[in-house]
């Protein structure tokens, strides 16, 4: 297929469509509200439904709903909606029901919401940050076959650049491997056919066929996010084998680090950039390998340091960890600020590099 | 190669359009292109703006560009933020029926084109923007006039369509003065 030129947003939307992604319900929030119009507009042509839902939590358990039943089932937001949602997210990984959040954030002030929940429970979120909107792409049919694989909701953390640049997309259906049937799926029966089902949190069952209970399930739950830890780590890493300094970013960000480093690489600079492209789980093996000959890592991101918390617990204490980036956002208070060029940061990873790797 | 254009102008003048318009057509030809908008709440009147990056390999660009090597300039009043963004040896074509002379900028090659005038000899002042558009192409070779024409009647809404003709008309009148000019070398 040759490549079309798409607004990210509905670039994710053909992509969630083309995923086999039947039903969408969310609550129009900038930046996501684009995403939203989207699936409005291509939804029905699919033969799927998208709702505008009165709240973003009606909107999350209604895709919990949807999922429950089998469909392939996404929701969405920005920050505030998503903190709203939280409850539903924790439940439905507990209850074990596959769907996709689309966190189209305002920026970068929501890892932590993202990679640690707001919800009750031992639960973990799969979240995947991609850089662009070809990479949105690719990660919107990925989320909906993790979802499925591991029977549990999973989130992109994207921003209003992936949700409004427009790129040459090449929209393929990707082939992520088999996945197992949905052989717990709600059905609509209510009994007596033999094939009534449960989906419960706690695991408790019928009355005359108990379930695990909640300590069972709940073991069982925490073992698997263990699994997918270990099996679903992902990263990108450019020039950090003899890099002295390496640059850490995540999502939008990294693009522009990219840059940065092959420029200061022109310069004869040896430094690098990792991007964890999986924010939880996180790849701290990988980072910790991509730092093994650094004499320091700058982590950039347009926060007050929150993603610095994780890369310290991957490098440890062998190397200094310093942030990069601050607060930042533009006036509309909806995408990052002035920090995100190419040059602010040049000149500070410059400047820590003279400081400390000269010094 | 890698080559960008950062589009100026005030709401009204069709410059998202245009952009669209150029980033699609290069898409269709087969390259890769990013591009990123940038305009106020303003329906008419406000700043507007547009970049797109064309690359014939891969493509590595920022949604927020630091240099661009051309610019299209609509109008001139934001014009002073896309000069300091202007490589030396860049290239910007200019609107010449409506910017007034402040356009400038060091060792940038200016080259005013008068859209507005073209566009009342091909039917419809409104088609100023691709009179430009037409223009630069030309002289970029960013994109071939045909694929432009093919682009801007994908981009134009169904209830639209009576533009279409004279849209294509303000296309080619623009790349046949994109043609006659002096051809750009290859960029920085």
């Amino acid at each position: 297929m040759p490549a079309q030129l798409l607004q990210g947003s509905d670039a994710v939307a053909r992509s969630a469509i083309e995923a086999g992604c039947r039903f969408f319900a969310g609550y129009p929030m900038l930046p996501f509200t684009d995403l939203l119009e989207a699936m409005a507009r291509l939804m029905p042509g699919a033969g799927g439904v998208c709702m505008n839902a009165e709240t973003e939590i009606e909107a999350v358990n209604m895709a919990l709903g949807a999922g429950a039943a089998g469909a392939r089932a996404a929701t969405g937001s920005c920050g505030q909606g998503i903190a709203l949602m939280q409850e539903a997210i924790a439940e439905a990984a507990l209850n074990e029901v596959p769907f996709v959040v689309f966190n189209m954030a305002r920026g970068q002030q929501d890892y932590f919401q993202a990679t640690r929940g707001g919800g009750w429970g031992d639960y973990r979120t799969i979240c995947l940050a991609p850089k662009d909107v070809n990479e949105a792409v690719e990660h919107t049919q990925l989320l909906f076959h993790l979802a499925d694989l591991y029977r549990a909701p999973v989130m992109m953390y994207g921003d209003y650049l992936i949700g409004h640049t427009y790129m040459s997309v090449d929209m393929q259906r990707r082939d992520y491997g088999p996945l197992p049937p949905k052989d717990w799926a709600l059905d609509g029966r209510r009994g007596g056919t033999g094939a009534s089902r449960q989906i419960w949190t706690w695991a408790m069952g019928k009355a005359n066929d108990p379930g695990p209970g909640p300590d069972l399930h709940w073991q069982r739950i925490a073992a698997k996010f263990e699994d997918v830890a270990r099996a679903e780590q992902r990263w990108e890493s450019e020039l950090c084998d003899d890099a002295d300094t390496v640059v850490v970013s995540f999502g939008s960000a990294g693009p522009f680090v990219s840059q940065v480093v092959a420029e200061l690489r022109a310069d004869g600079l040896r430094v690098g950039a990792f991007r964890p492209v999986s924010l939880w789980p996180f790849p701290e093996t990988a980072l910790a390998e991509a730092c093994a000959s650094a004499r320091q890592v700058l982590v950039f991101e347009v926060n007050a340091g929150q993603m610095i918390d994780d890369v310290r617990l991957s490098v440890g204490h062998r190397v200094p960890v310093r942030p990069l980036g601050r607060v930042s956002i533009d006036f509309s208070g909806m995408r990052q600020g002035e920090i995100l060029t190419v040059p602010w940061i040049r000149e500070r990873v410059r400047a820590a590099m003279n400081e400390t790797v000269m010094g | 190669m890698q080559r960008e254009v950062v589009l100026t102008g005030i709401g009204g003048q069709g410059v998202q359009l245009a952009a669209k318009t150029l980033a699609m057509a290069a898409t269709a030809e087969g390259r890769q292109v990013m591009m990123s908008s940038h305009y106020g709440g303003e329906m008419r009147g406000g700043q507007t703006e547009a970049s797109v990056v064309v690359s014939d390999g891969q493509l590595r660009p920022v949604p927020i560009l630091e240099s661009t090597w051309s610019a299209y300039v609509m109008h001139h009043r934001y014009w002073p933020g896309v000069a300091e963004r202007l490589r030396a040896g860049g290239i910007a074509v200019v609107n010449s029926s409506v910017a007034n002379e402040e356009i400038t900028a060091p060792g940038v090659r200016i080259v005013p084109v008068a859209a507005g005038e073209v566009a009342v000899e091909v039917g419809s002042a409104m088609a100023a923007g691709f009179v430009l558009l037409g223009a630069f192409a030309a002289l970029t070779g960013l994109a071939e006039t045909d694929s432009l024409v093919e682009a801007m009647r994908q981009l134009v809404p169904p209830y639209r369509t009576q533009h279409l003709a004279v849209n294509e008309a303000a296309l080619r009148a623009g790349a046949e003065v994109g043609a006659g000019l002096d051809p750009v070398g290859a960029p920085r």
